[in-house]
């Protein structure tokens, strides 16, 4: 049995799997869950300075090869987020990530102190929802310089705390967004966020079945574009990349890995392999390293790019 | 089960209380009783709805308006198209010898159960509660099944709670088990007499759902973590004893704890 330890921007994992943003995750109780099913770390749902109901349902929907989702960053506010961070260390000895977004390049600094206060392993920031764009305008995450300028406040405010940012697959050249992010002090990037947005709509009612009509896709489809980023972004910085989008099986992480990820983000896959996926993906894991004669992940990360 | 959403034509429209009316749609993916289907409401919402029952002649849903999304569905009419995804939950486990314990729009479950445990032989008696007679829906059907019946205002049947009910059905003959459904003040209440007499228990709980598949988080039970729409939402003693906020307020749509 090959173990999986990895470090992540100096934060040790027993293992490289990762809860998602937005999938479990309100609380410290749900995020719980993904840890006693195997998780290595977890990522809180994305909150901002205040109380958000998020949209009307449905809000997330199942498709082919996928899932739409449109939440629209539901969210308890960051004081509430602080509470359940102190709530899970006080639980649980894995690594959490808090997420954080913000209205204006301002909030995520604001939001930033309040979680740092709570202590979480890592800082992620959500730069690139894709759902919320009639009411804050377009992700700041398509944006090189915005996106930079945030990094640069949220990594002043974040302190020791690594800060990793989460980009869009819309970015218009990822590779360099991410390079951008490392030149303003991130420790790490975290990519995919959701891809499109896309829509699904009932042939009989004649309407986008989503309350916002639109909805980022997540979920299998999603890996081969999730794939192409992580590597785009490994041949274009040396900060750690948490690998997210799409992965389903052990040879989905493993793709991840040989992209150049340190760590594999898991979401959708709770839903179309069960909450098992965590132990069943570092199950393949292990067994691909040993059969290979490998004696960590070390030994292959990144080994795509080498070609 | 359909995890992807399909709109189903509704074939039927019946009202059993003021503000309580009962959907029949046809050729809905079977369910068992305690499951639940998510139920679109194009350009107003998505719940989550227990099924009231599954026969050959279709599937009910039975909704209280009491919100933009339910009072909505009280207007919806035979011919109207509404989107379903489901069904979802861990639903009963059918067994012997039993108490239905119900309450308020709790008995909706409860009634499918009991056509099922009729179906399969299976004996069983029922207690139903109500703040009156007029808000007790599907009388007549528990009626014909010998429950026996309690009122807040003494309108019908036992003046009082449907748990001190339950507690004189206990003393008089044995149960094997309990089932219950209903506001989860009462639930609590039951749980404490199930304790004391030593009996299983499935107990049916509600929260705010957004996905219906294990996702969004919402219906997580602190504590515990179980999710109510996978690993719930009938909870049994084992599943209920890591749980903390039994009987507490929940999670609202933004993931704060009411207090």
């Amino acid at each position: 049995m090959v173990e999986l330890p990895v470090t992540l921007a100096g934060i040790k994992l027993h293992n490289p799997t990762v809860l998602a943003s937005g999938i479990l995750g309100v609380s410290a109780s749900s995020a719980a869950l993904a840890v006693a099913h195997g998780a290595g770390a977890v990522t809180l749902k994305s909150c901002g300075a205040e109380p958000r109901l998020g949209h009307r349902g449905p809000t997330i929907l199942p498709v082919p090869g996928g899932l739409l989702n449109a939440v629209g960053l539901s969210n308890p506010g960051a004081a509430a987020v602080a509470h359940e961070i102190r709530d899970f260390r006080g639980r649980c000895e894995v690594p959490l990530v808090a997420s954080i977004f913000g209205r204006t390049e301002a909030e995520f600094g604001e939001v930033a102190a309040i979680i740092c206060d709570a202590h979480p392993a890592l800082l992620e920031v959500n730069v690139s929802c894709p759902n919320v764009s009639s009411e804050f305008g377009t992700p700041f995450g398509l944006d090189h310089d915005a996106t930079a300028r945030i990094t640069r406040i949220v990594k002043d405010i974040a302190g020791t705390i690594p800060v990793f940012i989460k980009l869009s697959p819309q970015a218009h050249n990822i590779g360099s967004l991410a390079r951008r992010c490392q030149d303003a002090g991130a420790d790490g990037i975290t990519a995919i966020n959701s891809v499109g947005p896309g829509m699904a709509i009932d042939v009989y009612t004649r309407r986008p079945i989503l309350s916002n009509l639109s909805g980022g896709l997540s979920g299998r489809a999603v890996l081969p574009v999730a794939v192409r980023c992580v590597y785009e972004i490994a041949q274009n910085v040396s900060i750690p990349i948490i690998g997210t989008g799409g992965i389903t099986t052990p040879e989905d992480a493993l793709q991840m890995i040989l992209a150049g990820a340190t760590a594999v983000g898991i979401g959708t896959g709770v839903h179309s392999t069960g909450i098992s996926i965590f132990q069943e993906v570092c199950r393949g894991l292990s067994e691909y390293l040993e059969e290979s004669g490998f004696t960590g992940l070390d030994d292959i990360r990144g080994a795509a790019n080498d070609r | 089960m359909t995890v992807e959403m399909s709109t189903y034509v509704v074939a039927e429209v019946s009202q059993q209380a003021d503000l309580v009316k009962t959907i029949r749609l046809l050729d809905v993916p079977t369910a068992m009783p305690g499951q639940f289907f998510l139920i679109w409401l194009p350009g107003i919402d998505e719940k989550p709805i227990s099924v009231s029952n599954q026969t050959s002649a279709g599937t009910e849903f039975t909704i209280c308006g009491v919100g933009p999304w339910s009072t909505a569905m009280l207007q919806v009419e035979a011919g109207d198209r509404v989107g379903l995804r489901g069904p979802f939950g861990n639903g009963f486990a059918l067994a012997d010898n039993t108490l239905l314990v119900g309450g308020g729009m709790g008995v909706a479950p409860l009634r499918y159960l009991a056509h099922r445990l009729m179906e399969e032989g299976r004996s069983f008696d029922l207690v139903v509660g109500a703040r009156d007679a007029s808000s007790l829906i599907f009388r007549e059907e528990f009626g014909r099944w010998g429950a026996r019946f309690a009122t807040d205002n003494g309108d019908l049947g036992h003046v009082g709670t449907v748990t001190e009910l339950l507690s004189e059905m206990l003393r008089l003959r044995a149960y094997d088990s309990l089932y219950a459904c209903g506001p989860e003040g009462m639930l609590a209440a039951v749980r404490v007499i199930a304790d004391e007499h030593e009996m299983a228990y499935q107990l049916a709980l509600e929260r705010l759902m957004k996905c219906g598949i294990g996702l969004c988080g919402h219906c997580c039970m602190e504590g515990s973590g179980l999710r109510l729409c996978v690993e719930g939402p009938v909870l049994t003693r084992e599943m209920l004893d890591g749980t903390a906020e039994f009987g507490l307020p929940h999670r609202d749509g933004s993931g704060r704890r009411r207090t």
